[in-house]
């Protein structure tokens, strides 16, 4: 199934043009020090000579220059262009990080939901229904204000994303599984006395790898998402670590006096995001013939 | 005010411990007509407020006299505030701002003539005192309770709906109204003026609705109160111009607008278009329209910022780990970036660079310097001062509430003292936690930045709540858990001491002993800044308190 | 009728346990919710008083229980003429802001279901057609650049288009207000003014998911044989793809509609910020600031309520239009 793939996927200009938007960005997140010491900055140090009085960036732009190549953050004069390499990096371990959790926890769930039935299949489904009716934003919030200072922020949010992430996982995965259930292949492995761990191994598992990947392509912007959204709203990350959201929510107030503190970090955001989608249409469709062009 | 920034709240708390101090300026009690000439009558007037709601009971409320509730509620006496003159203490409901006979244990007040509620009923001291009663009523508490504590018996009484009257205030005649104190109390006019003594007739008192109906006593009256959106006050007949010398009442209607963002509340009073221009805002002036406002002459002359007033500062908790030791906070005090801080809010219209703990502006305040360096600080003393402390490898949190102004304040101070090699980790929490774990018994945190606004012209107020070993947490403000008996015995005796020169010069030595020790390292002196709308007139902000006065404003027909 | 029953049950013991797991996390924060209402100054004792009158001083599965009985029997604060009354079905009391919960929740519904009626109505016409139409003319330039165009919509954080909507429509070309709310009742043409933009850019972006969703199942649809045998019986394809076509696409594109009503107020949070409207977001936000438990407590009830109430609609929808989901 999966042999097929590479020339169907190349032939789409639109999921090439996101995979390699993905993998440019993947590096700028991976080189994100070196970027920025080519440039001689760092996203941490203050330039106070680069503001006027009032704390606003002097210069057209926002203060872009051969020395600030997207110009400084207003109040501190710290470089933008380092602040938003390296917020490249706090989105993708943060997106990448919530998407495995989840993943894993909704395969794990959805696939013996779906096998065993049952009890099991039941309380499952309720506890998709809880996590499904719950306002997890508020929760973020709250868990934030009770976890210890010694906590690392970015895992407690990985944590909390990735664990609120899964149940649209395992609810497809549980219909997949119990659809593949009635299929012949597995009826036959079922007669012929294979166990559950084999079957869930060799038989399950391999029919819903496609699925699995399609699924985690379109998940990580979701989850990059998520997190902009909580750094937006002050409860993501903790300064001085970037991230973009953090930086679009502060440009908030700035936007009239600063918009190029909104259109770095929103237009950077916004190219990730899109090119996941793109690539995770793509590969859908590569892996799906029914909505193949 | 309403509530919007921890600093409003504290500002309210600072007002009265400053005020309970001051002693001398009691009862002087002159009933001399303001030059109120100027103030144009009509026109219909917005506050545009960050708060959702208004909390109009005055036994729940904490609000200052010059602002929101002071529009519609009269009380024993009220503050005179004027530009460029220190805040007094005068007559409003009363005649005087009181009288005692027996050096300031029992204090007696008789009412004006001709004053009356919005329905024509007459206002009598039985009103008063029913209004101070209901204010010790558990299910009405959260205002500003300082009388509790004075009054005779005040102790035990829960409130007229389950206990009765309270004995020690008496109404021999609807004029008159004595208190009984537990001690000599000389600031007990100023206890008179907040708004639990505002007169709440009995037979109108339903606890349950007077947060939004209240009995209006005042030039206006809530004519409509819409939850989350919107206050309307109208004009009320029965109130006397005659009766009051602090109130001018221009506009025919005053209308907050609430929930609003103070970012687009300034960017729509910068624009200045339509009724607009009839809106003063309730908040402060962000740092980025601030900046935006500089290059806007028509803003920039609509743009009031107070004198340098609260002390921002970073309070450095004294009980835990390295922080024990005197040299590390010295050395804190050397590494921290004032310079950035102040960028950080808002540059020079922010604040001054501060280095004592009393205030500007304060009577007996001595300039000095104890850890003398560039605005932005010097790195290799401070290198050196951890080194001998043997703390090279420093890790200190910060707690910081979590909307961007603050962290950015928050990260000015963190990059200053990472380039001393102190890393510093931010921890931001919504902001009642982190006021609430500030405050606390427990005292959880390494670092806090925080602000005190020096209300009232005595240097008493800047140095006893941050820093007399009884304000260690309880809901007390003394941060930094600074415990030290020598700092305690010069606050004491300060407080004693009747001498005003004598006593001054005794807080300014208390301010070098304290800062000595380095408890907080001063930040900035900081400025407050409001915008208003261009057909705004006699719109001020005075030293004391840093907040417009509402009672003052007026439109231009 | 036994389905609905299960249902029911399932719906009510799912809200159980999302509130008692708000009580359990929220009792867990470190600030004291009887402090905020304690005044100054706050002397042990006057701090003890405002914890009972409120009933949090007792342990919180005790709370818990209490705000149970609440829902059925209502609920009764201190004592005497000031004593606060909670009517039954009572879900909590604000003492920040001095209302039932249940009141505050009505009070500013009208706000956050302006916003998302008006925007679910924009966003389902827009969605839909532009389905329709790329999967019609499947493979032309309206085709791709709808499919286009609802790719950047998904990929675009409603704050960040809010935000230039603001800059572009409300400062430079002063078209719209840049933010607020007025009540339909007070002036409907100021109503109508303020909501416009928040409309329009939750409708562009939420538009793309149902423009796909729509050109999918259309595509599917217009393959399958009845489709093939209408048009061969000489039909035109106007009335093919109006009777034929649609009718089997709505469903799952009405199953999806449910589902995003029902996780609105996820969303306002977010959208009431940008455009500064005290709708239930807003609400929400400021009681998680100032540990107002009741009103959190509520809102993530009623929050989760929405959300189930959905699924359940939803469910009961699709099992009427489709037979092949029986029970």
């Amino acid at each position: 199934m999966l042999v097929d793939d590479p020339r169907r996927l190349l032939a789409d200009r639109w999921a090439v043009a996101g995979g390699v938007t993905i993998v440019v960005f993947l590096l700028i997140a991976v080189f994100a020090p070196l970027l920025s010491a080519l440039e001689g900055q760092d996203p941490y140090t203050y330039d106070l000579k680069a503001l006027a009085d009032n704390g606003a960036p002097l210069g057209a732009g926002g203060g872009i220059s051969a020395e600030h190549w997207f110009g400084v953050e207003p109040m501190t004069g710290r470089d933008l262009f380092a602040i938003v390499v390296h917020g490249a990096r706090t989105s993708f371990l943060v997106g990448f990080a919530a998407t495995a959790l989840s993943m894993l926890i909704g395969v794990l769930a959805g696939i013996t939901a779906g096998y065993f039935g049952g009890w099991y299949d039941r309380v499952l489904s309720r506890i998709i229904d809880v996590l499904f009716g719950f306002p997890w934003l508020v929760f973020v919030i709250a868990i934030g204000a009770i976890a210890p200072a010694g906590f690392p922020k970015q895992l407690l949010i990985i944590l909390v994303i990735g664990l609120f992430g899964w149940p649209g996982v395992a609810r497809v995965i549980r219909g997949q599984t119990m659809a593949l259930k009635q299929r012949t292949f597995v009826v036959a492995a079922t007669a012929l006395g294979a166990g559950p761990g084999h079957l869930l191994r060799r038989q399950y598992l391999p029919n819903l790898v496609s699925t699995i990947i399609v699924y985690t392509t379109m998940t990580i912007p979701g989850m990059i998402g998520a997190e902009a959204a909580l750094s937006f709203l002050g409860v993501g990350v903790p300064p001085p670590t970037p991230a973009w959201g953090r930086t679009i929510g502060e440009a908030l107030s700035w936007v009239q006096t600063d918009p190029m503190f909104l259109v770095f970090p929103g237009v950077a955001l916004f190219l990730v995001t899109l090119a996941f989608n793109l690539f995770g249409d793509g590969l859908r469709d590569a892996l799906d013939p029914r909505t193949a062009k | 005010m309403e509530r919007t920034t921890p600093v409003i709240r504290k500002t309210a708390a600072v007002a009265l411990t400053a005020l309970l101090t001051v002693a001398a300026c009691g009862a002087n009690s002159s009933d001399r007509k303001e030059a109120t000439e100027g103030t144009q009558q009509g026109g219909k007037l917005s506050i545009l407020s960050a708060a959702t709601d208004i909390n109009f009971d005055p036994a729940k409320s904490q609000n200052l006299a010059i602002t929101t509730l002071g529009l519609v509620l009269r009380r024993l006496t009220t503050w005179d505030v004027q530009p460029g003159r220190p805040a007094q203490v005068v007559p409003d409901l009363a005649t005087d701002t009181g009288k005692t006979t027996d050096g300031g244990k029992t204090w007696t007040y008789t009412l004006k003539d001709g004053l009356a509620y919005a329905d024509g009923s007459p206002i009598t001291t039985k009103d008063i005192k029913y209004g101070v009663e209901r204010s010790f009523a558990p299910e009405l508490s959260g205002g500003l309770g300082y009388h509790k504590g004075l009054l005779i018996g005040g102790d035990k009484y829960k409130g007229p709906y389950t206990g009765g009257e309270l004995a020690s205030i008496e109404t021999p005649d609807d004029k008159t109204i004595v208190f009984k104190l537990d001690a000599a109390y000389g600031d007990w006019p100023w206890i008179a003026s907040m708004p639990a003594f505002t007169p709440v007739p009995k037979a109108q008192d339903d606890p349950k609705t007077y947060t939004q109906k209240p009995v209006a006593s005042g030039p206006y009256q809530v004519s409509e109160y819409k939850q989350g959106s919107s206050v309307t006050l109208t004009r009320n007949p029965k109130w006397d111009a005659k009766t009051d010398t602090v109130r001018t009442a221009g506009p025919d209607e005053v209308v907050f607008q609430l929930g609003q963002d103070t970012t687009v509340a300034a960017q729509r009073l910068i624009a200045d278009a339509g009724d607009d221009k009839n809106a003063f805002g309730a908040g402060f002036v962000p740092p980025a329209q601030l900046a935006q406002i500089q290059s806007n002459p028509s803003a920039k002359q609509r743009l009031v910022t107070s004198d340098a007033g609260a002390l921002a500062y970073l309070a450095l908790n004294t009980t835990r780990g390295p922080l024990k030791d005197v040299k590390v906070r010295q050395a804190i005090e050397y590494a921290v970036d004032k310079k950035a801080f102040q960028v950080a809010s808002g540059g020079a219209t922010g604040g001054d660079i501060a280095t004592t703990l009393i205030t500007p502006g304060i009577a007996g305040r001595q300039a000095y310097d104890l850890y003398p360096a560039e605005a932005s600080g010097d790195v290799t003393k401070a290198k050196q001062l951890l080194t001998e402390a043997g703390q090279t490898n420093l890790a200190l949190t910060l707690l910081s509430p979590n909307d961007s102004d603050n962290l950015a304040k928050a990260q000015a101070v963190q990059q200053g003292l990472q380039r001393a090699g102190i890393k510093v980790t931010i921890k931001p929490a919504d902001e009642t936690t982190v006021t609430d774990t500030i405050t606390g018994d427990k005292g959880d945190f390494d670092l806090t930045i925080s602000s005190w606004q020096p209300d009232f012209p005595s240097a008493n107020g800047n140095i006893q709540p941050l820093f007399q070993s009884s304000e260690i947490g309880g809901g007390g403000y003394n941060l930094s858990r600074y415990s030290q008996p020598e700092a305690d015995k010069l606050i004491e005796s300060a407080l004693a001491e009747t001498d005003q020169a004598k006593a001054q010069a005794l807080w300014a030595q208390a301010d070098k002993r304290i800062l000595q020790d380095a408890p907080v390292v001063p930040l900035i002196y900081t400025k407050n800044s409001f915008l208003h709308g261009s057909n705004v007139r006699n719109f001020f902000v005075a030293a004391f308190p840093a907040y417009p006065n509402y009672l003052k404003v007026s439109l231009n027909k | 009728m036994k389905f609905v029953t299960t249902r029911l049950v399932g719906m009510v013991g799912t809200l159980a346990v999302i509130s008692l797991l708000t009580y359990a996390v929220f009792y867990l924060l470190p600030a004291d919710p009887a402090r905020l209402s304690c005044g100054r100054p706050c002397t042990p004792d006057r701090l003890a008083e405002a914890s009972a009158f409120m009933g949090y001083d007792k342990p919180w599965f005790q709370q818990y229980l209490n705000f149970l009985g609440g829902i059925f029997t209502g609920r009764h604060f201190g004592s005497g003429q000031a004593a606060v009354d909670c009517a039954a079905p009572c879900f909590g009391y604000s003492f920040r802001l001095n209302e039932p919960v249940t009141q505050l929740i009505g009070d500013r519904a009208p706000v956050t279901f302006s916003i998302a009626i008006g925007a679910a109505v924009l966003w389902l016409l827009l969605g839909v057609s532009a389905g329709v139409a790329a999967a019609v003319k499947r493979g032309t330039l309206i085709d791709r650049s709808a499919m286009v165009f609802s790719t950047i919509g998904v990929s675009a954080p409603s704050y960040l288009v809010g935000l230039l909507g603001i800059l572009l429509f409300g400062f430079t070309l002063d078209m719209v207000p840049v933010g607020g709310y007025v009540p339909l009742t007070e002036s409907p043409v100021d109503w109508l003014w303020h909501l416009v933009l928040p409309w329009c850019v939750l409708a562009l972006l939420s538009a793309a998911v149902y423009a796909r969703l729509t050109r999918g199942q259309m595509i599917e649809v217009l393959g399958e044989d009845y489709i093939r045998t209408a048009r061969a019986k000489g039909l035109r394809e106007r009335r093919v793809i109006g009777r034929h076509g649609l009718r089997n696409v709505l469903i799952p594109v009405v199953t999806v509609f449910g589902l995003d009503l029902g996780t609105l107020l996820g969303g306002a949070v977010i959208t009431e910020k940008v455009f500064s409207m005290q709708g239930l977001g807003a609400l929400l936000i400021d009681a998680v600031g100032t540990v107002d438990l009741p009103v959190i407590v509520g809102m993530t009830l009623f929050a989760a309520f929405l959300v189930i109430f959905a699924n359940f609609v939803v469910d009961l929808v699709y099992g009427a239009l489709d037979p092949r989901v029986s029970r």
